[in-house]
């Protein structure tokens, strides 16, 4: 069963396409990244996810089924425009938050209470949301969308607005929720961020589907299959040359990048160098999910 | 949709005690009644202010025909306590103007009057008092030199019955014939129980009504403004929000409603002299829980409409100022109550609470006019609450630019998309 699937969803406004054709799949404990360039549809296919829009074509199961009332209680949701009770206390919001997710009032207390701790809140639980500092509620938010225990976790752009130090408490917090067997699914522009938590991911353009798979596929497939090698003397630079299977070579300073013939194997190419050369690093080029990101946009845009 | 019922209580819940701690329902609730009654008790605080003080008059009889006495005793009635305040007026007669001019800047009258030769031609009489007191015209005093004129010129040419009734020529007394036929005599309590009531009652249940769904209104747009809806519809539908949020502030409006209202019991038993029927009681809480949730679901279409506070307040002022303006026709209503405007107004339902109300106040309204207007604020408000969980469906989540009204009209008819 995937946690999420989305089966040829389209949905559009106004004779606007938002959605073009979107298939995907979620699966338990892992993070799932959806990126694409702001205006590419991100928020509405979280609100698609959660049945706060519907689609025009399309289905969409989660937990294996269309969306329902109970299944919306194991969903948490962080949305890209934050947004709380300005006049609330924290405490009192959080449990309002929790119990709207079906959780009994007492429990939601507890465990509203216990989070704040863990997030350094717990002393202002009685101040009201707009005496604390962005970051604060930056992190009240975070903890209003992980409340009530979901198995699913929708964080769009998490990571926005942060300070290093909340960035990273977030970051640990998304981690910990995976190794604990939740979903998450993660919508940013980070491709830094996104390279480093995502275990999957789905890029949007303009609607559509444009890259969907594990982060580390992507990455050799789009790499220049290339390799960066390092030696500790000038001389190594002609024992290369007679290295077979290398169609290119190019010196750049004190490191070299080779291209391999088609058919030509890493592990033969770096056998061969050991064997000539003193060789200080042997590193396999694989290109970042941001150079992936912003040549998928530049070819799209000049289609 | 009806699965979670439990989430419409939990935000009515949240609503209900949300709106209650806000300081702009606690000032409406306590101090508007307190001011009321604060008003209503102030001449009995202080008992000085209205009724008449002694007064010294001087007069210069310039016809020689006329009989002043020594001095009179006139009653005045002051509200607020029950017992009527005697005052006495002591005439002084000159001769001279000047005298009587020296009289009044020392102090040893308190004005005079000047009867000319022409009187009985004229009628004119004037009054002198001290620059100080610009006296308001003085109505009691007017009255008293009519009796007295009266009785100098007639004295010896009637009767005395016959000078009584020339005096005071009808003395009206109103009746009532209640159920049992037995007339009964009408007293400015039951006059006041049955006309300023039922009028009062209408003001507060439009006060009422008013307030909570502009609660309403301004949480709708709040949670539109800060975004938080989003998080609310991800967890509940937007049916369920509507419900929970008409729920909690309907219950809130009925409590400040019956603060009011026991505040206005509780007040006419000691300082007016009145009492409340249980009836008029009664509907009004029916058209206190109807007009709300028209209004209440108008309200929170509107602000699912709009994105900005003040652009929602905006719109809703022209369905505020619609349904106000049985104030403006009051007093059509009250002179009037039968007249097909009138009639008109107690059964459209943006002014049928208020105009209905206004009108049982001082006419027999027909039983089938009252069952008509209830019947069509019924219906009108199933009509405007499957509006508005339509539109609020559609437009919670769209920001920026209002949409046109054909837009809008486009996406009631569509509905759910």
């Amino acid at each position: 069963m995937h946690t999420v699937e989305f089966q040829s969803v389209s949905k559009s406004f106004s004779d606007k396409n938002i959605i073009r054709d979107i298939s995907f799949s979620m699966e338990q404990g892992e993070i799932f990244g959806l990126l694409g360039p702001n205006g590419a549809g991100k928020t509405t296919l979280i609100r698609l996810l959660l049945d706060i829009i519907k689609p025009d074509i399309g289905k969409i199961y989660v937990f294996g089924k269309p969306l329902s009332p109970a299944a919306k209680n194991r969903i948490g949701y962080l949305p890209e425009e934050r947004g709380l009770y300005r006049k609330t206390g924290l405490l009192d919001m959080l449990v309002y938050l929790a119990q709207l997710k079906g959780m009994p009032e007492k429990q939601a207390h507890l465990i509203a209470e216990s989070l704040l701790k863990s997030l350094d809140l717990y002393q202002y639980k009685n101040k009201k949301v707009e005496e604390l500092s962005r970051g604060m509620q930056q992190r009240l938010q975070f903890l209003s969308a992980i409340i009530h225990d979901p198995d699913l976790i929708i964080l769009d752009e998490p990571f926005s607005g942060l300070d290093p130090v909340s960035a990273k408490t977030v970051k640990d917090k998304i981690l910990e929720l995976r190794a604990s067997g939740k979903t998450i699914l993660l919508s940013t522009h980070m491709m830094e961020q996104a390279q480093t938590l995502c275990d999957r991911i789905l890029m949007l353009n303009k609607g559509g589907r444009v890259l969907y798979g594990s982060v580390d596929e992507i990455r050799i497939e789009h790499g220049k299959n290339s390799l960066v090698v390092e030696f500790a003397e000038k001389e190594d630079f002609n024992a290369i040359r007679e290295i077979p299977g290398i169609k290119k070579i190019i010196e750049s300073g004190k490191s070299v990048e080779l291209f391999p013939e088609e058919g030509i194997k890493i592990q033969f190419l770096l056998e061969e160098l050991v064997s000539r050369t003193n060789l200080l690093r042997f590193e396999q080029t694989l290109p970042s999910l941001n150079e992936i990101f912003i040549e998928t946009l530049e070819s799209a845009a000049s289609e | 949709m009806n699965n979670c019922p439990e989430k419409t209580f939990i935000v009515a819940r949240h609503e209900f005690l949300k709106t209650i701690k806000r300081k702009e329902f606690l000032f409406m609730t306590f101090l508007f009644p307190l001011l009321l009654m604060g008003i209503s008790l102030l001449p009995a605080v202080f008992p000085g202010t209205s009724p008449e003080e002694d007064q010294k008059i001087g007069y210069i009889d310039l016809t020689g025909a006329l009989e002043f006495p020594k001095s009179i005793q006139s009653q005045g009635f002051s509200p607020g306590t029950s017992e009527t305040e005697t005052s006495v007026k002591e005439f002084v007669m000159y001769r001279e103007i000047s005298d009587a001019r020296q009289d009044l800047q020392a102090g040893l009258i308190s004005s005079y009057i000047i009867i000319p030769e022409n009187f009985l031609e004229t009628g004119t009489i004037a009054l002198y008092s001290p620059e100080k007191e610009a006296s308001l015209p003085d109505i009691e005093l007017s009255a008293e030199l009519s009796d007295i004129i009266i009785t100098s010129l007639l004295k010896d040419e009637v009767d005395d019955p016959v000078l009584n009734r020339i005096r005071d020529p009808v003395n009206m007394k109103f009746y009532n014939i209640g159920e049992s036929g037995e007339p009964s005599e009408q007293g400015i309590a039951e006059i006041f129980a049955s006309f300023g009531l039922p009028i009062l009652t209408a003001f507060l249940l439009l006060f009422s009504i008013f307030s909570s769904s502009g609660f309403l209104l301004r949480g709708v747009t709040e949670e539109k403004e800060n975004r938080i809806i989003e998080i609310l519809l991800s967890s509940v539908t937007p049916s369920e929000i509507l419900r929970g949020k008409i729920l909690g502030l309907g219950a809130v409006g009925l409590l400040q409603i019956i603060i009011w209202l026991a505040a206005v019991t509780l007040g006419s038993g000691y300082a007016l002299p009145a009492k409340i029927e249980l009836l008029t009681l009664f509907l009004a809480l029916i058209y206190f829980v109807l007009g709300f949730l028209f209004f209440a679901s108008m309200m929170a279409g509107i602000g699912a409409v709009t994105s900005s506070l003040q652009e929602s307040q905006q719109i809703a002022g022209i369905f505020t100022f619609a349904a106000a303006s049985p104030l403006i026709f009051m007093q059509l209503i009250l002179t009037d109550p039968d007249s097909p405007f009138s009639v008109f107004l107690s059964l459209f339902p943006l002014t049928s609470p208020v105009a209905m109300l206004a009108r049982m106040g001082v006419a027999a309204v027909p039983v089938y006019q009252i069952l008509a207007s209830l019947f069509i604020l019924f219906i009108s408000v199933h009509g405007v609450i499957l509006l508005s969980s339509r539109l609020f469906r559609v437009y919670l989540l769209m920001y920026g630019k209002r949409p046109g009204i054909r837009e809008i009209l486009k996406n009631i008819k569509t509905g759910s998309e």
